[in-house]
């Protein structure tokens, strides 16, 4: 594993405490520009980050923070403008479609916001549907358990017209689970959910991360998602401008008054 | 609204692009057609108009027999007509089958499918052939003069001596002294072999005979008077009109003759038409649904529903109005390219500029436009009804699936009616005053919608079970699968335009392929003959050769038996009475002149009465007997060309392929009835121990043969491979006009596709972010487009051999009594693979990759991130 270089402005480039752990991601000043001339929009300036293995991180910050962006650079969907996205030892940066597909495909695990399944593949399809892509026989211990937790098990021949909103989004857990990836990247998944069904789903994600040592960076707007998660980064204007550790609802929702101040 | 139009037309430039070409596809194969035509039609008419050109009146005598020797008058009866008052000039002619044209290396020169023509020539006389610079016309027995073509196409120069075989003189070698031609138009279609009149008479063995002439009338008299004063001493079969008159009565009777071709071309233009509708329509449908938000919101803002629907019909007129113009100057190319795929056939037409008539025009530009806007009509009023706020919040552009019951009902009856009148037309025999073959079309066509309106039922099926075998290729094809089984009415409406051609394709590959197989079974079965001798010219079956050559082949000892037939042409006559009195029933076939041993060569497959006819007497095919309500030791009257109208005994009929269309009698009776002895085929089986390989050496060793050259002598093997050639150049023509509707329909493949990977934008960004890779993209893409074209060729195969089946069952009493389904190529040539099913099956599927390459790259480069979150 390598360690952020020493002269890194990286607030949060070190593990918190005890034992250095392995970095499952990481981000080195990207720099992020959409269109050009009078449309040139900067997404993201220069922003360095690192998630260790075995977090559970969000990523927090108003509309068009750049927060989304963040996320589709680290995940290998989008390229950077300047900078370099590591994920573990792997600079993506340099990879081509084909490798960052396979990289997608066996190292990062990805739960949308809305339509997480495709429509034609029943649930059990849509979970192994990574391992298919890669023409690899899922593990199927492990798969039994993760159906299993998530109380899947006699869903698994239904459509996904068929399933409730929350059982949508849990399928999408699983199959981002499926595979045991590297990191999962969250983009709002409880921001189609109610209140009960998104409480499942996040006690799930940080259960994930608790008992089976999972990676999960989500980005959320929501106070009380976030607070699950074990750091909060807070995004503004492109740039990573403050962070928090064993957040609750309410110290979240204060410290984004504070920002907005 | 009109610029609101124009700016969305442009906006889905890609789409309409599709739709255009199959516009011009349609519209160009249309206009094609009619100006391919129209161009051979002027072209004949320029030939008859130059041969008759200054001609003030033509004397002529009348045949009713296609292939006869032709009918004479004397050439002091022409003298004698042409001898009153105000006649200026007047020079008799003389024209005939029966002299080949050689080339240098011995090898009959002519145009397949046409005869060559042998007529005199004499300077003087103005209209028709004409010599060209550099020769002159043609005097005395030693002199000959050839058509510019034929000169050309033989290598020949004047001056040189070349070699001709008359079937009267045998091999002659004239001086050839000129060539000629008719004014500049090249492509007569024929040979013509040109001597001065004496030297025609002996060569098609004629002395003192002509076949009328031409007639020029002194300054100031009028033609009519002459014509008046010529009449009362024209001989019975001859007849005196003016020159103007025989031109057009020789254009109309040869438009006749071409009707055949005109129509077939031209149903294919619209058939072609046809499958460019359903592309134009879905096309519509799939922009339309694509703008649904759009134009919610043009309604959102104010716009009226007609006035949405003004929009959308403004734009399928303009693009009808572009795409049929650009339609008919590709027609331009179209005809260019029929005329050449033709004249690779062996059908030749005279040339001269392409002819674009304003019918051409009005017809391209109507069919074009009319059917654009027609398709576009039920997307238009759909946009029109789109429920605003549903398309402005909801991804509106899915398809909405609805129940396919009302579907099963309407197909299954019309289904059902076809089959019933395909029914009666097979095993009912017709009836309501239409023949069997009628109900049967009429049925084919029916089942034909009938089956479109099921098409989506058999969709997930079918589509279900082709993508299984594409599933075990890995994911792409399991998401194509189910991709194709989504949307059953889309798959089968895509696949409904493919299935239109290759419906026609099946239907054409298993008539021939039937027809072949008849040809197979009859040679192999019905006649028992090692070696067949015929004459070269195709043409006229009742063509022949001197009856020496029987004489030497019987001296040859690799000969077992021999039977010699002459053929001629005769007409049957006899009086029918119906309720509404007595019907005049008159049919023209061949007469045969048959030997003893007739039966053993070619025998029937069940008989009554004698098979051989003595003095006076006639054995016919049951069926010919039977029409005529002839019973055997009854009467018979057959009509001659020359000898009029003859009464026979019937006494004996017989039926099978071999006895089909025959009418014989015995060799005998024939000096009597025919003026040439010429024998028309001999049928030979070899002597024990000798090969048909050997024995046909041996007859081709015969000096006389050699000398004779249009004499052909084949084995069996021989025949079936010249029939085969033949059904397959027919095949390959009607082959190669459908794949311009396939193509079209494979337009539509790309069209759907389109749609398809536009739908389902999301779910492809959410693919590729799972860890879909390029490729695998562009193949579940393709692969899907393998799925909807394969099942639309699946349709097409069933439905055409079931027409098929249908149509070769119904034309069972003209004698093709074998069905057969090519599904393997008999063998690697280019024709043979082409006929056969699976090749259109593993074409359709490869055509399904390639047609979608363009939505499939489209589907490859969607930007991940800004897929997923579109809404």
């Amino acid at each position: 594993m390598t360690a952020p270089a020493p002269d890194q402005p990286n607030p949060v480039a070190a593990p918190a405490e005890g034992e250095p752990r392995p970095i499952a991601a990481r981000a080195e000043r990207i720099t992020k520009v959409y269109g050009a001339g009078d449309t040139r929009v900067t997404a993201l300036k220069e922003v360095s980050i690192a998630f260790p293995a075995g977090e559970f991180a969000a990523v927090m910050g108003p509309s068009g923070s750049g927060k989304s962006t963040l996320m589709h650079c680290m995940a290998g969907l989008d390229e950077v403008t300047g900078g370099s996205v590591w994920i573990g030892d792997q600079d993506i940066s340099t990879l081509t479609d084909r490798q960052l597909t396979r990289m997608r495909r066996q190292r990062v695990g990805f739960i949308f916001q809305a339509f997480n399944l495709v429509p034609t593949l029943n649930a059990g399809e849509n979970i192994t549907l990574p391992s298919d892509l890669a023409s690899s026989q899922p593990d199927r211990d492990w798969l039994n358990q993760v159906v299993e937790t998530l109380g899947l098990t006699d869903r698994l021949k239904h459509r996904p017209t068929q399933l409730s909103g929350g059982q949508q989004q849990r399928v999408a857990a699983a199959r981002a689970l499926a595979a045991r990836p590297d990191l999962i990247f969250a983009d709002e998944p409880t921001g189609n959910l109610d209140s009960s069904a998104s409480g499942e789903l996040l006690n799930f994600l940080a259960m994930a991360v608790r008992d089976f040592g999972q990676t999960i960076v989500m980005v959320t707007h929501d106070a009380v998602a976030a607070s699950y998660a074990d750091r909060i980064v807070f995004l503004a204007d492109g740039r990573i401008v403050s962070e928090m550790t064993e957040p609750t609802p309410e110290r979240v929702l204060d410290h984004i008054k504070g920002l907005e101040r | 609204m009109f610029r609101t139009s124009l700016k969305s037309l442009w906006a889905y430039r890609a789409r309409m692009t599709l739709t255009l070409m199959a516009i011009v596809l349609g519209v160009g194969l249309i206009s094609g057609v009619y100006i391919y035509t129209d161009t051979i039609n002027r072209g004949f008419n320029e030939i008859f108009e130059e041969s008759f050109s200054g001609v003030d009146i033509v004397v002529r005598t009348e045949t009713d027999f296609e292939f006869g020797e032709g009918v004479f008058i004397s050439e002091e009866d022409f003298d004698r007509v042409t001898s009153v008052s105000g006649v200026q000039r007047a020079y008799p002619s003389l024209a005939g089958l029966g002299v080949s044209l050689l080339d240098r290396e011995g090898e009959v020169v002519g145009v397949q499918g046409s005869p060559t023509f042998t007529a005199s020539l004499e300077e003087g006389d103005t209209a028709g052939f004409v010599i060209d610079q550099g020769g002159r016309y043609p005097v005395g027995p030693d002199e000959v003069v050839l058509d510019r073509e034929a000169t050309a196409a033989a290598g020949f120069e004047i001056g040189e001596r070349i070699t001709l075989i008359s079937e009267q003189l045998g091999r002659i070698e004239p001086v050839l002294v000129g060539t000629a031609g008719l004014a500049n138009i090249d492509g007569l279609g024929s040979r013509w072999i040109l001597f001065d009149l004496p030297t025609a008479q002996q060569a098609l063995g004629r002395p003192g005979m002509v076949s009328g002439g031409n007639v020029y009338v002194e300054a100031g008299t009028p033609v009519e008077d002459v014509i008046a004063s010529m009449t009362p001493l024209l001989p019975p079969n001859a007849s005196a009109v003016s020159g103007q008159q025989a031109a057009e009565a020789q254009a109309a009777e040869l438009q006749g003759n071409l009707g055949f071709l005109t129509t077939f071309l031209t149903v294919f233009g619209y058939i072609a038409l046809f499958v460019g509708a359903f592309l134009i329509y879905n096309t519509f449908r799939i922009v339309v649904s694509q703008r649904t938000r759009d134009l919610a919101l043009l309604r959102a803002i104010g716009a009226g529903k007609s006035q949405v629907m003004t929009i959308v019909l403004l734009e399928s007129l303009f693009l009808g109005v572009i795409g049929s113009l650009i339609g008919i100057a590709f027609g331009l190319l179209i005809a260019v390219g029929l005329q050449a795929g033709l004249s690779l056939i062996g059908l030749t037409f005279p040339s001269t500029s392409l002819v674009i008539a304003t019918r051409t025009i009005i017809v391209g530009m109507a069919a074009g436009t009319l059917v654009t806007v027609g398709s576009s009509l039920a997307p238009a009023r759909r946009a029109s009804r789109v429920p605003i706020m549903a398309a402005l919040n909801e991804d509106a552009a899915r398809p909405i699936r609805r129940s396919l019951l009302k579907r099963a009902v309407t197909g299954g009856v019309i289904t059902a009616a076809g089959v019933g009148a395909a029914w009666l037309g097979l095993f009912g025999g017709g009836g309501l005053g239409f023949s069997a073959i009628v109900w049967v079309g009429i049925g084919v066509g029916i089942v034909f919608f009938g089956m479109f309106a099921l098409s989506p039922l058999f969709a997930e099926p079918t589509t279900s079970l082709l993508g299984w075998i594409l599933e075990r290729t890995g994911v792409a094809g399991k998401l194509a699968r189910r991709n194709a089984m989504r949307s059953p009415r889309r798959t089968a409406a895509t696949a409904g335009a493919v299935m239109i051609s290759i419906t026609l394709v099946a239907l054409a590959s298993t008539m021939s392929g039937s027809l072949r197989a008849t040809i197979d079974e009859v040679l192999a079965d019905n006649i028992e003959a090692d070696v067949i001798i015929t004459s070269t010219n195709q043409f006229d079956p009742t063509a022949g050769f001197t009856v020496q050559l029987a004489d030497q082949i019987r001296e040859l000892g690799e000969v077992g038996e021999m039977t010699r037939l002459q053929i001629a042409p005769v007409r049957t006559f006899s009086v029918q009475e119906t309720a509404a009195g007595p019907v005049e029933n008159t049919s023209d076939h061949n007469i045969t002149s048959i030997e003893e041993n007739f039966a053993l060569f070619l025998p029937p497959e069940s008989s009554s009465g004698t098979l051989l006819p003595g003095e006076g007497e006639v054995v016919m095919e049951e069926s010919i007997a039977a029409d005529n309500g002839w019973t055997i030791g009854g009467e018979a009257t057959l009509q001659f060309e020359q000898a009029g109208e003859r009464t026979f005994t019937l006494v004996g009929t017989a039926g099978g392929p071999a006895w089909s269309g025959l009418i014989a009698v015995s060799r005998s009776a024939w000096p009597g009835l025919f003026s040439s002895p010429s024998d028309s085929q001999i049928y030979i089986q070899a002597a024990s121990g000798v090969s048909p390989g050997d024995l046909k050496a041996a007859i081709e060793a015969l000096p006389l043969v050699d000398e004779l050259a249009t004499v052909s002598v084949q084995t069996e093997e021989d025949l079936q491979s010249a029939a085969e050639r033949g059904i397959n150049q027919l095949l390959n023509l009607i082959l190669a006009l459908l794949g311009i509707t396939v193509i079209i329909g494979m337009l539509g493949v790309t069209n759907t596709m389109a749609l398809s990977v536009f739908e389902r934008t999301r779910e492809i960004g959410l693919l590729r972010a799972v860890g879909l890779d390029r490729p695998t993209t562009r193949w579940m893409v393709r692969m899907e487009a393998v799925i909807v074209s394969v099942f639309g060729c699946l349709l097409g195969v069933g439905l055409g051999i079931l027409f098929g089946w249908a149509i070769v069952r119904s034309l069972r009493d003209i004698g093709i009594t074998s069905f057969l389904i090519p599904w393997l190529p008999g063998s690697w040539s280019v024709s043979s693979l082409l006929g056969s099913l699976l090749f259109w099956v593993i074409a359709t599927a490869v055509l399904g990759v390639a047609f979608a390459s363009y939505p499939a790259r489209r589907a490859a480069k969607l930007n991940v991130v800004e897929a997923i979150a579109r809404l």
